[in-house]
This record gives structure tokens, sequence and C-alpha cells, in this order.
């Protein structure tokens, strides 16, 4: 292999403190496969890296020889407007996609934070995602197709580029979250909406979750199709509940109208539409809020424990944590507890505690950022699935040797 | 030694009757022609049994019975599939899903319901009508099929251009592997961590397991429903049409388009009073009343710019359902103006339905035949019928040429091979057209990661037979060797 073609590392391409030896910028598609293939048959142990948005996802790499960036396969090769489909390279950011797209009044309904950085790949491999995927749903439903590099260098494609289509299993949706573990993702096929005539967001502030979980209930009950639902805890019991709906102006007003009276039907309970500059403001609080802090983890459970979750099993990690933080969101059953884990001991016995009582019912706790020390007391997965046995005879099919982000994965997979 | 097989073969029954009990294991020769095909009925290969388990734990010992026995199985719904995904392999097992028909668990808070594999599509929705909720993927044979097979072929319907298809409503499942063995994918909660292997189970045709549960997500009824029915000169006026409302930025529930001969056909078996034109549109815009009124109103003035002839709004309820019914009956319909047919089914781009429609039309009238079209043409799934006479010599085999010509057509524009009848054996040749060969051994290593000794639906889906090439130990014959699918020279 032709190392000399790689570059020496710099401080920025370690993969959770690891460097390795060498770090490569495949200009295109067969560059980065003859990389991988000639990098694993040389018995170099690799990791791929996109925007870096998520790096700290996943536990440190058990080996690692060689980095592949993304950062120059950025093109985006094909944005069939009348079709609603586009074919991008991994190492389009989502903002530079963003803005292709939206010259035809278009857009890709994925909205995780730090879109100049996050790219296309990297949001698959991370199944990265944001507020939208309230009605949008995640990675799995908006991609379509997919190419990848195998662990043996060969190229294999998924899906297609049509919206509808069954043909053959279903590759893309199992890159979906594999985190670099499968292969190099190079392109991506993604299903796309049309950008909304207009966007509203209402704020309910200081509400309890149960009042929140009753307001959705109640939204659902009333047939409203908001596009994003979060609750960004305050203090307390006390959380700021978002709603967003987006569409043609008369059924966005209808429906904005529907909800504030609904919200502010109770006692010394408020609901306002936010002008463009606070509804701007209050998203970018919601990305800051999963950007703050050297911890995050993403909770899982059913929506309507929301209450049970914040009241009860987050109460000892939200008070272990310093500048602790909490958003959820409620018709998802998703959430992030964001913060400073400078207590090792107290955040560790928190996390397994509430991953007990979530697990019970089926829900995960996954450590998407934490300090080193905290990693060394607490797996960042959990406990494996179930299904752990079939995800690692999937990985011994794909990649034999393990050459491929070794140890990152769910079960040290 | 002529008894040893006999002797096997009442072996197996045996064992199978102490799982199941003797009512529900069918080896007597006249009943298994029952099984012998599905909705794919030209090609038919009679299994060496039947059975029909009641509960996981029953299925999870046949198949592990197979597995010792070496003997493929074959999953079946009920065989309402178009691609033959449910034909038995010479000398394989048949397990019918049929018993498995209870809803488990209902839990509209959390928006998802818990059902076994033999519960029928529309009983799903059915069952929480009464709540306001419905399952949203609604294949044409939605009265019929089921939930374990609409996971097996990832089925689609009218109405998935907005709402997706299966695989968008399967939040986990229980699966019964190829050795025996029983494993939970997913869940009611999102978000299981792990690879994504309920995505991967959903639409892999049976080849990777048999699914004994499903956690589906249900919705809230939308608020409104506006439908419109209307007509036009040709085709390439439908299709401008369609694009035009997609380009506007509304995404309909569901767009439908026919041809004149569908038309003609639908016509004939409903007795609806639609006109003799070249192509209608049917659409449903669904969701908040005001968004919905005003989306359905923009489209209809779209469809008109395009050069529709009329515009038609169902009046009432049982108006709306009369033009659906007149839709859905399509396929059937086509009987009524032809002894014989063969429904294709393939993907384009949309933009590109008027130009595919045109080359159809020529592929047919080289080919002598006759071709109605009615399909999904918000995505571009096109069901080409194509009309034949099998009485008159070589019209079948012109048929079933021209059916292979217009999914070579569909890959040539960019789409697939199928949008939601499924490989299945009827298109495993054409899975070359559309996938390289590296493609193809990539598919097979998430088969042999289930599944090594490919005993599950042997020979559908992938073009030639493939094993997995890792057995250790004496040789043994694999399971498509066994049954003729495959030599070993």
């Amino acid at each position: 292999m032709t190392l000399a073609s790689g570059r020496p590392p710099t401080d920025g391409d370690a993969v959770l403190g690891v460097s390795p030896e060498v770090v490569f910028e495949p200009p295109t598609v067969e560059e980065a496969a003859r990389i991988v293939g000639e990098s694993v048959s040389a018995g170099k142990s690799l990791a791929f890296v996109g925007g870096g948005t998520d790096l700290e996802l996943g536990s440190h790499p058990e080996r690692l020889d060689v980095v592949v960036r993304t950062r120059r396969l950025d093109r985006v090769l094909e944005h069939a407007p009348s079709d609603q489909i586009v074919v991008a390279e991994a190492g389009v950011t989502l903002a530079a996609l963003a803005r292709v797209l939206a010259a035809h009044g278009q857009r890709l309904a994925l909205d995780p934070p730090l879109p100049d950085r996050a790219t296309v790949g990297g949001v698959v491999a991370a199944n990265a995602f944001g507020p939208r995927r309230t009605r949008y749903g995640s990675v799995r439903d908006l991609i379509i197709g997919i190419s990848f590099v195998r662990s043996d260098g060969r190229l294999a494609h998924g899906g297609g580029k049509v919206v509808k289509n069954v043909a053959g299993f279903d590759l893309p949706k199992l890159m979906v979250g594999s985190l670099g573990t499968l292969g190099l993702i190079t392109t991506v096929t993604f299903r796309l909406h049309p950008l909304p005539e207009e966007t509203v967001t209402l704020l309910s502030p200081g509400r309890r979750a149960t009042e929140i979980v009753s307001l959705v209930a109640r939204m659902h009950a009333a047939q409203l199709e908001p596009t994003s639902v979060v609750a960004l805890w305050r203090e307390g019991d006390r959380f700021d509940l978002a709603v967003r709906f987006e569409g043609f102006g008369r059924g966005v007003a209808e429906q904005r109208e529907r909800f504030a009276s609904m919200a502010s039907s109770e006692a010394q309970s408020e609901c306002h539409t936010l002008d463009a500059a606070a509804q701007e403001a209050l998203w970018a609080r919601h990305d800051a809020l999963l950007r703050a802090g050297s911890f995050r983890a993403k909770l899982a459970a059913l929506p309507a424990a929301f209450a049970t979750v914040a009241g009860q099993t987050l109460v000892p990690l939200l008070s272990a944590l310093e500048s602790p933080g909490l958003l959820w969101y409620p018709t998802l059953g998703l959430g992030f507890v964001t913060g400073e884990a400078r207590a090792t001991e107290g955040v560790a016995v928190a996390v397994f505690s509430a991953r007990t009582t979530l697990g019970a019912e089926g829900g995960s706790l996954v450590l998407h950022a934490a300090p080193d020390s905290l990693r060394r007391r607490v797996d960042v997965w959990g406990s494996p699935p179930s299904a752990i046995g079939l995800m690692k005879g999937v990985k011994t099919r794909f990649d034999p040797t393990r050459r491929l982000a070794p140890g990152r994965f769910v079960g040290g997979l | 030694m002529s008894t040893a097989p006999a002797a096997a073969a009442r072996d197996l029954a045996t064992r199978m009757v102490a799982i199941v009990g003797a009512r529900h294991v069918i080896d007597d020769e006249g009943e298994l022609s029952t099984y012998e095909c599905d909705g794919l009925t030209g090609v038919r290969v009679r299994p060496r049994l039947v059975v029909l388990p009641a509960s996981t734990e029953e299925v999870a010992s046949v198949v592990r019975v197979a597995f010792e026995a070496g003997i493929p199985v074959v999953a079946r719904g009920a065989g309402t599939g178009l691609s033959g995904g449910a034909l038995p392999v010479r000398g394989s097992i048949v397990v019918a899903l049929s018993r498995m028909r209870r809803i488990l668990e209902v839990d509209l808070a959390n928006g998802w319901i818990r059902v076994e594999p033999g519960v029928i599509n529309l009983d799903v929705s059915k069952a929480i009508a009464g709540d306001g909720y419905y399952y949203a993927p609604d294949p044409s044979s939605q009265g019929v099929c089921t939930i374990g097979g609409n996971v097996a072929e990832n089925s689609g319907g009218a109405h998935c251009l907005k709402y997706g298809f299966t695989v968008n409503h399967v939040r986990g499942a229980r699966v019964v592997l190829a050795d025996g063995s029983v494993v939970d994918l997913g869940g009611p909660v999102l978000d299981t961590p792990g690879y994504d292997l309920t995505g991967v189970v959903v639409g892999s045709e049976g080849l990777l397991g048999i699914v004994t549960e499903v956690v589906l997500r249900v919705l809230r009824k939308p608020q409104a429903t506006r439908t419109f029915f209307a007509t036009f000169p040709s085709t390439d006026e439908a299709g401008a049409a369609v694009s035009a409302i997609i380009a506007s930025g509304i995404v309909p529930a569901a767009i439908e388009m026919m041809d004149r001969l569908a038309i003609v056909a639908a016509k004939a078996a409903t007795g609806l009073d639609w006109p003799d034109v070249g192509a209608a549109l049917l659409m449903d815009a669904d969701g908040p009343l005001a968004e919905v009124e005003h989306t359905s109103e923009n489209a209809i003035e779209l469809a008109r710019r395009s050069g529709a002839i009329e515009i038609r709004r169902p009046r009432d309820e049982a108006e709306r359902a009369l033009m659906w019914k007149g839709r859905k009956s399509a396929f059937a319909a086509v009987g009524r103006i032809s002894p014989n047919y063969f429904v294709q089914d393939g993907v384009i781009p949309r933009s590109e339905i008027a130009r595919v429609l045109r080359e159809i039309e020529g592929l047919a009238s080289k080919a002598g035949l006759r071709v109605a079209n009615v399909f999904h043409a918000g995505d571009g799934n096109l069901h080409p019928l194509v009309l034949y006479d099998k009485n008159l010599p070589g019209q079948e085999s012109a048929a079933e040429e021209l059916g292979g010509e217009i999914l070579r057509l569909c890959v040539r524009y960019g789409g697939s091979i199928t949008g939601e009848h499924g490989v299945g054996a009827d298109k495993a040749a054409y899975m070359s057209v559309m996938f390289s060969e590296d493609d193809l051994d990539t598919m097979n290593l998430v088969r042999c990661a289930f599944d090594p000794e490919g005993l599950l639906n042997p020979g559908k889906v992938f073009p030639t037979p493939r094993l997995c090439g890792d057995r250790r130990g004496p040789y043994r014959a694999h399971a498509t060797e066994t049954t003729g699918q495959a030599w070993r020279e």
C-alpha cells in the first residue's frame, strides 16, 4: 500500500484520543475503495470520519492505524427535483446539501445540530436526527439508496433512486447507525420534501411533564400534525414546550390557532406564537443544549412514560451532573440528558440505575458523549440487546478480520 | 432401498404431528395441492408437507426439526403474493401462519399494536378504528393478505406516497431463525441500540427468518380527506398533471393513474359511469382540514391547467368509496376484456411516466399485444397488465417476454424491477439487471449471517444459488443441491 499517499495525523484526526498512523482524504470513491481494500489486506485497522460531529458516539477503537476522511467526497451527484430525490457523496455537509435543494424549493427533512459540519455519510452512520423527526421520521425513513466500500475493498450498492423499491435486501437500513463497522459509506440517496410555505413555532412555557403528556394526547385527538414537538427542561418540574407547524399558509394558521387555544385553556397556562427572531433563538437553544457539556446521554422510552422518566428515573442522574440539561421529544419517546460529569462515581451509579429502569420497559440509555473517566466505569452502549448474536454474525460476514472500527459498536463489535 | 425415503417422510410427518397435532399437518396429496402456489399461479411445486403451527414455540420446533434434517422451509401467509415468494421448493415444508391470528397487545397512547403474523391487514385497522386510529399500509389485497406476508414483502399500497411502506410502520418483530432459535428485534420503544435488523428483515421475502410477532406503528386518522377524479385526453396530460402537483409542494396521500384500457375494464366490472377517455387520475389529499382544502383545490387547478377534461368530486363517503373501488378492482376487471393477463410491477422516476408509457405501448404493439396501465403515479410504481390469450399459440411466451422487456425499460430509466410485489421466484432472474455481482454478493452476506445453510425459502430473490462457503467438517449436500436447484460437478 502506498501509505505515502496519506498524510500524518494531526490532533483533529484522533478518534476518542486514539491517533492513527496515517490519514487519507480520497478524492474519489474508487480511491477510497482502494485505500480500504489495501489497508485491510495489510492488516490495518480503520476508522471513517465525516464532519466529526458524532465521533464521541461509541466506545474507544480497540486499534486504529488508518483514518479515512470523506471531506473530499463532496459532490452532489444528482438532484432530480421533479422526482424529489438526491444522490450525494458521503462528505457533502447537510448545509451544502440544503443550499442545493433550496434552490428548487426542497429539503432533506433531517435536522441534527451542526449542519455546517455534519456530513451525509456521518449522519447515516450515526443515525443522527433532529426535532423534525416528529413528522418525517429518521434516517431509515428517508434513505432510499446507498453505496459503500466493503472491508475487502469491493463497492456495494443497495436500494435505488426511486422512492418505492423492494428489490433485494434493504442494505440502506443495515448501514443506518452502523457507525463505520460494516463499511465506508460513499454515496447516499434520499427522498426529499418540499420546503414549507410557512413555518411557525409556539411556546408554552413552564409546563409539568404530566401536562405535556396530556397536551400531546389532546393534540393527537384533535388531529393536529406538528413537524416538531420538544420539551426543554427549565428547572424543578417545569419544561418549556415548543411545537412547530409547517406547510401551506392557511393550514399552518389554522393549526396554530387550534393548538394555541388548546394549550392555554387551563388555568395558569399560556402559549404564544414566537416571532421570527424568537423562533430562531428557540431552535438554536435546542441545538446548543444538545452540544452542551462533556456528557450527553440519549434516552429511549415509551412516550407516555415521560412524567415517570423525568420525575423519577432521571432524578439521580440530573442531580449527579453539573449544569444538567434535559430535552425530550414527547411524541417519539426520545430525549437527551446533558451536562458535566465530574463526579464520575455518582454519575456512573445514576446511569446504571436509569438504565435498569428504562431497560425494564424496553427502553435504553446510550452515552453519546462522556469523559474517559466515566467510559472506564460504564459501557457507553449498556448491556447488549438480545439480538447481539445475530449482530455479531452480520459483522463477521462483512468484516471477517475485524478491521473496521473494531470495538466501537454495541457489544464490542 | 426404495422404502427408506418413505420411512423418512413418515418419520418427519410424525415429528411434526408431535409438535402441532395431527389436524395441523397436511401430507395428503390432494390437500397439498392447495399450497402448490401463491398469487403467481403459473408456477406450481407441491411441498413435502404443510404444517400449521399456532405459536412461536411451535414454529421454532418445526423449524428446528427441519434444520436438523436439512429440509428447506417456506413460510406462507394468505398466499396472495404476486411474485411467487411463497412458492414451495421441491421437498420443502411449508409453514403456514394462518392459525396465528391474534392481536396480542394494543397501546394507542404510545401508538403501537402487537399482532401475530396471520392477522389480516385490514383487521388491524378495524380493531382500532373505534378509537380513531388506523394502520397505514394498504395493499389492494388488504382485505385478505396478512401482516406476516406484508412484512416479508415490505408491502406498499396506494397511500404509501405520503405514509411510507410496511418497513416504515414496523417497530419490532419476534423472529424464528433458520436453526429454530428465537430472536427479538426492536420493539415498541424507538432506537434499540445495535444494527437495524428489523429494517433488514422487513422485505427479506422469507429468506432471513419467520416472523411470529410484529409490533406495528399505528396512526391517528387524519382530520379530513379530499378526493377528486380527473379525466385527460391521454396519459401525457395526466403525467404532466402529476408532475405539476408534486412540483407545487403538495404531498398527496395517494395519486393513481389509469389509462384508456384500464378505464374500460374498470367500467365493465363495476358499472361506474366513467367517461371514455385516454387517462384518468384519482387523488386523495389528507391531513388537517384547512391544509387539505387548500392542497386539494390547488391540485385541481393544476390538473385543469395540465389539460384535464373533467373534474369530479365525490359528494359523500359512499361516492368516494365507489371511486376507489373502481381503482382497486382494476386488476381483476381486466379479466373482463382479456382471457388472460400478467400483472407486472416496476418503478420509474415519476417525471418519466409519459415517456415510459409511450415506450411500453411501442413494445406492446411490436409484440402484437395489448397492455393496460393502472398504477401508483405519485411514486412512479407502474403496474402494466399484459393481456393475452393462452389458447393462441405463442401468446403466453410473448406476453412473458414483453413483461421482461418492461422491467428492463424501468431499470434503464433509473427505476426498479419491483415496487411492492417483491422479487420472489418470478423476478429472481432480473436481479442482475438491477444489481451488480458485488451487490448480490453483499446481500448474500446478510443471508449467510441469518441462515448459513440456506434452508429458508431457497431459490427466491437471488438469480443463482449461492452458498455461504464456510462449512467445516465432512461434505454435506446443500439443500439447494438435494432439491435440484444447484449441482456440484
